[in-house]
Parts: structure tokens; sequence; C-alpha cells
């Protein structure tokens, strides 16, 4: 309990730090009484602040700061949705190739310009249409055999993968080289928050509540499914529901974080590792503790990407990496003394 | 809770595992199958508690076909103690023990307080009373077989199918486990390595050879010289026990020149 208060006084402090930080200098009175003059529809407070410093704090930094939270809060409860469906502590998000059918989606989009009947959207359309595309394929695989068991799902995100990798190096190198649109691609393949938007962080959250909603319902088949497929069916779970309930979920979850933020590395596979080893391996603690940490360390990391190389920003995936490595290495070292 | 077994038939690629077997188990009895490595004993017991599923045949549990069962319905009918290595996730013994309860409880129900005090009673009977809070990562073998045993008697169902529970444990714990199953008012059905443990508490023996069921009945019917001189290939010379009246099996090998 005291655990999670204090991850939630973390997040409130990052949250404002991470509006006040920024080119251009806001008070941090300011931020307090503009985003709930916004939220009352009126002038509750006397507007003391120039115009475009409320353009800067509500339409640009706030939903930045907020699609943080919920991108790093989805990659970290899909983490835990293919540990569990993997019986792996080492899965994560992409682990079924989820990624790299995203990224062949989107490079399409934006290098190609298919889906342009999407409009402005084709981007996360493409992301979305790739993420279900592969998790189909890497099903297909490693159902060959009849029984679908953990290694074969793991070999066959492995061979996903590869395949799409290709694909989306083939477009970026094959068409259009050097223009502006591959740097466009490469700069979502490493994972940005850059783009983000109050329509684009709406969207997250609402596919993201919804899943945390329906997660939450099967928290205790979540928790025996993690002793083994055949043991959880001989305790009585339906092993079969709870796993295209992961897969759904864990799909769309991570085909609509990854379309609207790119390839995000490390969350999805850092924070669970963390949150286990204080909360324990049991869903109901484990999915809200998750949730708070994954948002807290999305928005530092996102923090820090904006700062190193100012007025520059570095793509996100970059930070996540560089700070999750290296504790990553810690966690280890740690559990191995226990 | 009777268990029948009729006429089945199980292959893996090609290769048959189980022959036409049948057989049945009536309620309260406790039941051993015993036969040499790689005669199909697992393979038997996976197609009952239906991890595998048959090509032939089918299992009832009174009357009922098992394929036609729910998962939690199943639970409540039998309980399962199996080999488990592939823990990864750390849990407590609690915990552990409260997964048998699943099967009970309904559909986002809280831990009741009556499967609390079950857990703690079956803790306590595999005398681990005050481990209910340790890791079951870091339990010893024979802890660890005790928390299994402990929660598939919490299951509550009237029939408990088990695949070998006393495998690497020394004599203490075996006669622990066998004691503690033997107690409980339930139908038993265990696949069991030694000889002369499965003697001493079964009130019938299946022997099991090359996927078929050879012979069934008493321990002193099916525990013979000439039936572990043929199908394990050891003489043997085998004495009832004075104490436990009980037979006792005395393995010769020197007379196969091993």
């Amino acid at each position: 309990m005291a655990f999670i208060a204090g991850i939630c006084v973390l997040i409130g402090i990052a949250a404002c730090l991470s509006i006040l930080i920024g080119a251009v200098e806001i008070y941090p009175g300011d931020i307090g009484k503009i985003i709930l003059n916004k939220m009352m529809g009126r002038e509750f407070f006397a507007c003391t602040w120039e115009d475009n410093v409320e353009t800067i704090i509500w339409n640009i930094r706030l939903p930045r700061v907020l699609m943080a939270c919920i991108v790093g809060a989805g990659l970290s409860v899909c983490g835990v949705l293919m540990q569990a469906l993997t019986k792996n502590s080492l899965a994560d998000p992409y682990v079924l190739g989820i990624s790299s059918g995203a990224s062949a989606g989107a490079v399409c989009a934006i290098v190609l310009g298919l889906f342009s009947f999407m409009g402005g959207y084709s981007t996360m359309f493409g992301a979305t249409l790739g993420a279900t595309v592969s998790i189909i394929l890497s099903l297909k695989i490693a159902s060959l055999r009849g029984r679908i068991t953990s290694t074969q799902l793991v070999l066959a995100g492995i061979a996903t993968s590869a395949l799409f990798t290709a694909l989306t190096n083939l477009f970026i190198y094959g068409f259009h080289t050097g223009s502006d649109k591959t740097k466009t691609a490469q700069y979502w393949m490493v994972g940005s928050l850059s783009g983000a938007s109050w329509g684009k962080t709406g969207y997250v959250a609402v596919v993201f509540a919804l899943a945390i909603v329906v997660i939450l319902l099967f928290a205790r088949d979540l928790d025996v499914l993690l002793l083994g497929d055949d043991v959880a069916e001989n305790l009585g779970v339906n092993t079969g529901r709870i796993k295209l309930v992961i897969i759904i979920m864990s799909t769309l979850l991570t085909g609509v974080v990854v379309s609207v933020s790119g390839v995000i590395g490390f969350i999805g596979l850092v924070v669970p590792h963390m949150v286990r080893t204080i909360v324990g391996s049991k869903h109901k603690r484990l999915i809200p503790a998750v949730i708070l940490v994954g948002g807290l360390f999305t928005m530092a990391a996102d923090m820090v990407s904006r700062v190193v190389i100012a007025p520059e920003e570095l793509p996100i995936g970059i930070i996540s990496a560089l700070i999750g490595a290296p504790f990553f290495l810690y966690l280890i070292r740690s559990s191995k003394a226990r | 809770m009777r268990l029948s077994v009729r006429q089945l038939d199980y292959q893996i690629e090609g290769t048959t595992i189980l022959k036409n077997i049948s057989l049945e188990i009536r309620e309260g009895e406790f039941v051993g199958l015993v036969g040499p490595n790689g005669c199909g004993k697992s393979t038997l017991l996976k197609a009952i508690y239906k991890t595998y599923k048959p090509q032939k045949g089918a299992v009832f549990v009174d009357g009922r076909d098992v394929c036609g069962l729910a998962p939690r319905e199943m639970a409540r009918e039998m309980a399962v103690m199996a080999q488990e290595n592939s823990v990864e996730f750390d849990l407590e013994v609690m915990d552990m023990v409260m997964y048998g309860r699943y099967s009970h409880r309904k559909f986002f129900e809280g831990e009741k307080k009556e499967d609390r005090e079950i857990c703690l009673r079956f803790i306590r009977e595999v005398g681990l009373a005050g481990y209910e809070h340790r890791s079951y990562l870091s339990l010893s073998g024979g802890e660890k077989q005790r928390v299994l045993l402990a929660r598939a008697l919490t299951q509550g169902s009237r029939l408990i199918v088990l695949d070998e529970p006393t495998n690497h444990l020394d004599v203490r714990f075996q006669y622990l486990i066998m004691q503690t199953l033997k107690k409980q008012d339930v139908t038993v059905f265990s696949s069991i390595h030694d000889l002369n443990l499965a003697a001493m508490y079964c009130d019938r023996i299946l022997l099991m050879d090359q996927g078929q069921i050879i012979q069934a009945g008493t321990p002193e019917e099916v525990i013979t010289a000439e039936n572990i001189g043929r199908i394990f290939g050891v003489d043997t010379q085998i004495t009832v026990n004075e104490l436990t009246g009980k037979i006792q099996v005395y393995y010769l090998p020197d007379e196969t020149g091993i």
C-alpha cells in the first residue's frame, strides 16, 4: 500500500516536471490554473499568462505526458500478459512478433503511402493491421504440430519477427532511399512520443481502459496459469479461454500503443520484472502496480529524451533501453544473490 | 467415486503407447499402478486426467465421460498430483495451496474464510504448519511434494490421481505422503515405483507392461516372484512381514548376473 502511494506521488511530481521542462519557460503555478480552467470550461483563474503558454501546456505537453503514461502502462501490462502466456519471465510484449508486424505495417503506410484512404490515421491503421497479421501468423506457426506449447510460441514469434523485420527493411531500403519518409520510418521504429496529441491520447486511453477491465476480471486465472497449462487445467482453469483472452487483449493493446508511439523497447520487460520482485506475482496486485510503475518509468524516460540534446530530442526508445539495460543487469545480479 | 477406463488406445506419432486398456476402480479403494519404466504408466494417468486425448476409448468418472466435463467440473471430481518442475514465478505456500480451491470459487469471488480454513487444515496435515508464508521455490523437494499434496487435497474431490508421488523422496517423506493419503476418505489411484510401498498401502494393484495391464488383484496376488522376474527381470524372495502382515520383497540381483 505504501508502495502504491509512493509511486502515485512520484507520478504527480514527474508529470509536473515533465510539463515544466521545455524550450518555453513556464511558472509551476500556472500549470494547475490552466488545467483547471480548461476542465471547468471557463476562466476560473484570471489569465496572467500569455496565450502561447496555454497552447503549449494544454495542446502539446499535457497530452504528451498523459500519452507517455498510458503507453508505458500498456506496454508493461502486455509484458505481464506475455510472461503468463509463455511462462517465461523474460518475455516482453513483442515476443510474438507484434512489434515487427506493427513496424512493417506502419512503414508500409509511411514509405509506400498505403492506406491513404485513412487520412491522418494511415500509420496507426497500418501498425494495428500489421500487429494483427503477425499474431495470427505466429499462432498458425506455433500450432503446426497440434498442441501449442510455450516453447513453440516463442520460436514462432522469433520466426515471425525475423520475417517482418526483413520486410520492413526491404520497404525502407528498397524504395525512396534517403528520403524524409525513410527518416520518419526509422524514427518510428525506435519509438517516439513526439507525435502526441489529444486525439491519439484519447484513442489509446479508451483501448487501454477496456483491456485493463477485461484482464482484471481474469486475474485469478492468470495466477493459476503461471503454474503451467496442464496444471492449470487440472485445477479447473479453462486454459483455452484464458489464453484467447490474453492474446486478443495484448494484441489489441500492443497494436494500439505501437501505432501511436512506435516500438519502444525494454519497458515491457523491465517494469514487470522490477515490480514482481516487490509485490510478487499475484495479478490482482501485480497489474495495478505495473500500470503505475510503467507510467512513471515512461514519463521519466520521455523527460530525459527531451532534455539530453535540447533543443533537439532523442527517440524515447533509445533512452528507455539506456536506462533499462543496466538496471536490468542490476536486478538479475541481486536476484541471483537471494 | 467410481473410475472406469474402457478400451483405451493411445498413440504418439504412430507409436502405440497404450493398448486396449480397461480398468475399474471402486469407491474408496486405494489402487496402485506398478510397472517398469516406459511401460505407459504416466501416459495412462495423463489420459485419465485429460492432459492427453486418447484416440480410442474413454474414461468415465461415476459414469460420466471426462471429455464431456468442463475443466471446473472436472477439477471438482478429480484432483491430480503430478510431477511439477516448471514453476518459474515464485509464490507463497499458502497461495499455492489456495489454488486447489479455484474450482470452488465463483467468477470474481474473493477468498472466503472457509477456503482459508481448509487450506490451513491440509497444510497442517502434511506437516507444514508454519510454512504458510514461505516461498515455494525455496522449499526442498520433499516439502514441495507435500505442498502439492496439500493442494490436491484442498480440491475436495473424492478421487485423487497421483503420478509417483513419492519420487525422489527419502524414506520418511515417502511414508508420510502415503500415510496422509490413506487417512483421507477418498478414492486413490496412484502410480508407485516402490513395490514394498505399494504392497503396504494398496488395496489392489494393477501391473502394467508394454502398454497393457497384465494383471490386477491384491498385492499378494500381483506381487509374486514369477511376475517380477518376468517383467522387471530381477529375481526376488517374497515373504510376509511378521509385524505388518504385509508382503515384503527382497531383491536378489546376483542370480541374474547384474
